[in-house]
Formats: C-alpha cells, structure tokens, sequence
C-alpha cells in the first residue's frame, strides 16, 4: 500500500503523455478558438473606433472648409460691392461732368446764336430803316437828314458792335 | 483488507508490474482523450454550438482561474495545471461513478503527480528569474534561513503528495467500511461527501496549491 516502485514513473509517463495529447487535442484548438474570437472582437472595436476618428476628422474639415467658403463668400460680395460703389461714383461723376459740359457747350452755342441773329437783326433794320426812311423822305432823299440819320442810326450801332 | 491493496494487472517482461492504477489512469487518458477529440470537433469562430459554449466556458473559467494565481504573463504553464485538474478531477470521482479503485489511492500516482510539480515549481522560478536568483533566493532574507528553504523544495512536494493520498485512500478506506456494515441506501449520500465532494476538493487543492507555489518561486 506505502510502496513505491516502478509505477511511479509509469504514472509520470502517463501524465507527460496525457499532458501532450491534452495539448494538441484540447488546449491548442480550444483555446485559439478563443483567441481567434478575442482578435476578431478586437479589431471589429478598432475597426469602428478608426472609422469614427476618420468620420469625426473628415467632419472638422468640412466644417473649417464651409467656414472658410462663408469667409471668402463675404470677401467677394465685400470687393463687389465696393468695386460697384466706385463705379458707380466714377459713372455719376462722369455723368456730371459731362452734363455740365453739355450745359456749357449749349449756353456759347445759345450766346453765339443770339449775337448772331443780333447782327442779322440790326442790319436788317438798317436796311429797313433806310427804305423806310427812303420811302418817307422820298426817292429823293434830303442829304442832309440822310446824314443824320446815318449819324443816329450807326452811333446806335456801333454800340452794339462793341458790346 | 484486499481492496486497499493495488494490485498488480499484469507483468510486462522486462518492465516488470504495471499496476491498477497505471491501467485506471491509461483508461482516464483514453477517455479524455477521446472526450476532447469528439468535443473540440466542428469549433467556430462564429455561432459556436451548445456544446462548444459549454467547452469554452469551461475552459475559460479554468483559464482565468489559473492566471488569477500565477499572473497573465505565465499562462504557458496553465494547459499543464488544467491537465492535472481534469485527471484528478477525473481519476477522484471514478469509484463512484465507473467502480474503479481511484488511482490517486496509490502512492505511486500522488508521488509522480507531486514530482511532476515540484519540477515545474523549481522550473518556473529558474525560467522566471535565472539560475542565479534561484540559487541565491535560498539565503532570503538571511542565510540562516537557507536549510528550511533547501527542505521547502521537497516538504511543497511531499505535502501536496502526501494529502492527496491521505484523502483518497481515507475516503475509500471510510466508504469501504460503510460498504460492508451497511451495504444499502446509507453509502449514497456518504459516497458523495467523500468520493465526489472531497474528490474535486482534493483536485482544486492540488492545482491551487501548485500554481501557488509557482507563483511564490517566480516572484
């Protein structure tokens, strides 16, 4: 019952080779099923963990590429509408401008007009006067009051003259 | 008295006796080697069976056991510690259940079982720590102490050897003597106590105990 013998290294033979055979027949595939199990839980995490980092840093880039596309909006209206203010300025200046010219331009023309038709006038009159002043005196007019007339008549016109 | 005695099956030429026990515990390896070869057939990584859930969980709940005790980064030694455990599980429980003289009654299988631990005590450290460290960790934390360390390394051994057999044979001495006084009804509940209760007891003591020497010598 107390004895030791030979036995005892039968038993630690069969325990090594139990040992071995348990191995290859239970623990390997056993446990690298679960193994095999853990990693795939495990990157399916890291997998989902990526694509939420990508998910969150594509956001920030739209989100700072939308702001900066409000910025550059505001910037072109921004240089439109000053560009549009300074033409317009420009425009209504011209405008001006030109208007005053015209304006300028169209009082010569009136004055010139006017002296013209002036001079027309006083020696159409002088015309008129002189054949009516023949038709009163006469076809023979008196040289005298000829004269003086020419006298009245041409002071008057030469003060027009020198206007 | 007969019972207690573990005879010899038969005589090999040269090898001389193989006794029962050898006989028992090369049946229990056939059994649980055909045992994990039917069970492990058809494993998934995906939708695993009943079966496969119960196998897994087993084996986790072992697994985790054993790294509780000797640490995460020595699990190559857990597949050993849960061989043994089933063995003994196995070979405890076998009066009962198959009518076989539990091999762990025989001295020869605790001592080997024992033997088998004390290498892999002595073997873990050494792995662990380097020869050096195990050397010089007899003479922790004063040199005087260096006999009692030196005897440690047989006493862990022969302790956990000498358990197992007191038990077992204790138990199956007890439950033989209950056998023949009252033969009926009464052995059921005294044969769980001792055969199976005290004999899965007696199993996780020895594991436990051994992954808690190992952890002791690698630290």
């Amino acid at each position: 019952m107390l004895s030791l013998d030979l036995n005892l290294v039968w038993n630690i033979i069969n325990l090594v080779v139990l040992y071995l055979l348990l191995r290859h027949f239970l623990f390997k595939p056993v446990m690298g099923i679960m193994e095999k199990r853990r990693q795939i839980i495990e990157d399916g995490l890291k997998n989902a963990q990526d694509a939420q980092n990508d998910a969150m840093k594509m956001k920030q880039e739209y989100e700072d590429a939308l702001k900066g596309a409000k910025q550059e909006s505001a910037q072109i209206i921004e240089n439109a509408r000053s560009a549009a203010k300074n033409e317009y300025n420009r425009i209504v200046g011209e405008a001006g401008d030109k208007a005053g010219n015209i304006i300028e331009s169209a009082k010569e023309t009136v004055r010139v007009e006017r002296e013209q038709t002036m001079k027309e006038l006083q020696s159409e009159i002088a015309g008129l006067a002189v054949a009516s002043a023949a038709k009163i005196v006469g076809r023979t007019a008196d040289e005298d009051l000829y004269d003086q007339f020419l006298k009245e008549v041409g002071g008057s016109h030469d003060d027009t003259d020198n206007k | 008295m007969e019972e207690l005695n573990c005879e010899t099956v038969f005589t090999l030429p040269v090898l001389g006796g193989i006794s029962e026990s050898v006989v028992v515990t090369w049946i229990i390896m056939a059994v649980l080697v055909i045992l994990s070869i039917v069970l492990v057939r058809n494993l998934k990584v995906e939708n695993p069976g009943k079966v496969q859930l119960a196998l897994e969980a087993g084996i986790g709940w072992a697994q985790d056991f054993f790294e509780g005790i000797i640490g995460k980064e020595n699990r190559r030694y857990i597949p050993y510690l849960i061989t043994v455990l089933l063995y003994l599980a196995f070979s405890n429980t076998i009066a009962p259940l198959f009518g076989f003289k539990p091999p762990t009654k025989d001295l020869n299988v605790t001592a080997g079982l024992a033997i088998m631990s004390m290498c892999l005590i002595e073997y873990s450290g050494i792995h662990k720590n380097g020869l050096k460290h195990w050397v010089k960790h007899f003479a922790q934390p004063v040199p005087v102490v260096a006999p009692i360390m030196i005897l440690e390394v047989v006493i862990r051994p022969l302790s956990l050897c000498m358990r197992l057999f007191g038990n077992m044979l204790a138990g199956f001495v007890v439950m033989e003597l209950i056998k023949t006084i009252v033969p009926l009804i009464i052995p059921i509940p005294v044969s769980f106590y001792f055969d199976i209760f005290d004999g899965l007891l007696q199993a996780y003591v020895f594991v436990f105990l051994t992954g808690l020497f190992m952890n002791e010598e690698m630290e």
